[in-house]
């Protein structure tokens, strides 16, 4: 399916390119818990949903959750922007109730060697090492106030616990 | 009076995140415009009332360096520019050394799967080596001078090189954690300062960057300082080698540090 979206077009930008080869990456190896959702994908690969699935023994175990990513054509200098999305998201201190994600490589420790892979593995770890469900302190606020995309948030990094 | 007059109107149910950072996106974008990535030659008089209007005390370093540069070279200040400053000066000096070529392009060669080793993820890798290595091979023929300033200048092949060279960093303290924990501040491990100090674009370099760098591909360099103190430049050698005083090689390149930047530097 994804491939015939991909071979199309004849000439790739450089971001088309470095996605297709994470897209192949992931469709190939996915690792545990997480799945590209190829139905999803547009036609520049500019956006996808990748499905995860919270791991076995922690607080979110056979719950299934969506992510959003975005790219620019700056990517893979440009971080994604990524949020969950749907009806089903994480309670979790660094998730806010709209989807938001409070995690640092998605903005100000973003490399261009990181991934969606590895962005999604981060997400996966951050929801297992999780001990208590509950909402970001600020949720209300935050929600109410923020701009709609998650990069134009400031973040303050400062717990590094969950 | 002006931080009275703000304090009145910031609004607690406002966010203020989005201007905040539109309004650093605009400065990055006059940066941009009104910088190149890598400049053609200076020469101190071009430059000496530019950075004297930062500080009077550099017009008497300006003078110090002029007894032993002829010209420098500008880098735009994004960040990136001790790795970007480094790559260029070296590669250029590289056109007339077709021996250094050789063992530095055998140094390379070796990198990609020590990094892989190392457990940098291989797709995204090779994507920044496979560039890095083609932009090396560059300067294998003599009298590519202009095609190289062109390819510094193209700010995508200019960036995947200088990601490639932080992550030989990343790899070359991660390798040498014993070594170099010492001198990471906070309580954080080797490997989480390279992901949040190192291999994120646009992360000022320090001491510890440009040691890891210049013992990553064992290329001396030397540093002049240009601080506000003292009358003269402080010249500061990084040597990979490590050998003694007296003996320590002669430098492939020299930048000039100013506060938070860096330029490239051509001896007399």
């Amino acid at each position: 399916m994804y491939l015939a979206l991909l071979t199309k077009k004849t000439k790739m930008t450089s971001m088309e390119k470095r996605l297709q080869k994470e897209l192949q990456a992931m469709t190939k190896d996915p690792p545990a818990g997480v799945s590209v959702n190829t139905n999803s994908l547009s036609s520049n690969l500019s956006e996808w949903v990748v499905d995860i699935e919270g791991a076995p023994g922690t607080l979110y175990e056979s719950e299934r959750f969506q992510l959003g990513f975005k790219f620019t054509s700056r990517y893979p200098f440009d971080s994604p922007q990524v949020m969950f999305l749907g009806p089903n998201i994480p309670v979790h201190p660094h998730i806010y109730s709209n989807g938001h994600i409070c995690l640092s490589i998605l903005t100000e420790d973003w490399s261009p060697a990181l991934s969606v892979q590895s962005v999604c593995l981060s997400i996966v770890s951050m929801l297992s090492s999780c001990k208590e469900k509950k909402l970001p302190p600020d949720n209300a606020l935050y929600v109410r106030t923020c701009s709609k995309d998650p990069k134009k948030t400031r973040w303050w990094y400062h717990d590094n616990s969950v | 009076m002006a931080a009275q007059a703000h304090a009145i109107d910031y609004d607690p149910e406002r966010n203020y995140d989005e201007d905040t950072l539109a309004q650093q996106r605009e400065i990055e974008k006059e940066i941009a415009e009104s910088q190149p990535l890598i400049s053609s030659l200076f020469t101190f008089d071009d430059i000496v009332e530019e950075y004297t209007r930062e500080d009077e005390v550099y017009r008497h370093k300006i003078e110090n360096l002029k007894t032993r540069y002829a010209n420098l070279r500008k880098t735009r200040g994004d960040g990136n520019c001790f790795f970007r400053a480094f790559g260029f000066g070296y590669l250029e000096t590289l056109l007339s050394n077709p021996t250094d070529y050789q063992r530095f392009l055998e140094i390379c060669e070796k990198s990609k799967d020590e990094l892989i080793a190392l457990g940098f993820p291989q797709f995204t890798l090779e994507d920044f080596y496979d560039t890095f290595i083609d932009i090396v091979k560059q300067v294998k023929n003599p009298g590519q001078l202009e095609k190289l300033l062109e390819t510094f200048n193209d700010q995508g092949l200019s960036d995947y090189f200088v990601v490639y060279l932080r992550l030989l960093v990343s790899g070359f303290l991660q390798k040498n954690e014993d070594d170099y924990i010492p001198f990471i501040d906070g309580e954080r491990t080797v490997k989480q300062f390279c992901s949040q100090e190192v291999e994120p674009m646009g992360k000022e370099s320090d001491h510890i960057h440009a040691v890891a760098l210049t013992k990553a591909l064992r290329v001396p360099i030397c540093v002049e300082y240009m601080d506000r103190e003292g009358q003269t430049c402080n010249s500061f050698m990084f040597d990979p080698t490590e050998s003694p005083e007296e003996s320590s090689p002669k430098p492939a390149l020299t930048l000039l540090y100013r506060p938070g930047h860096y330029d490239i530097l051509y001896p007399l």
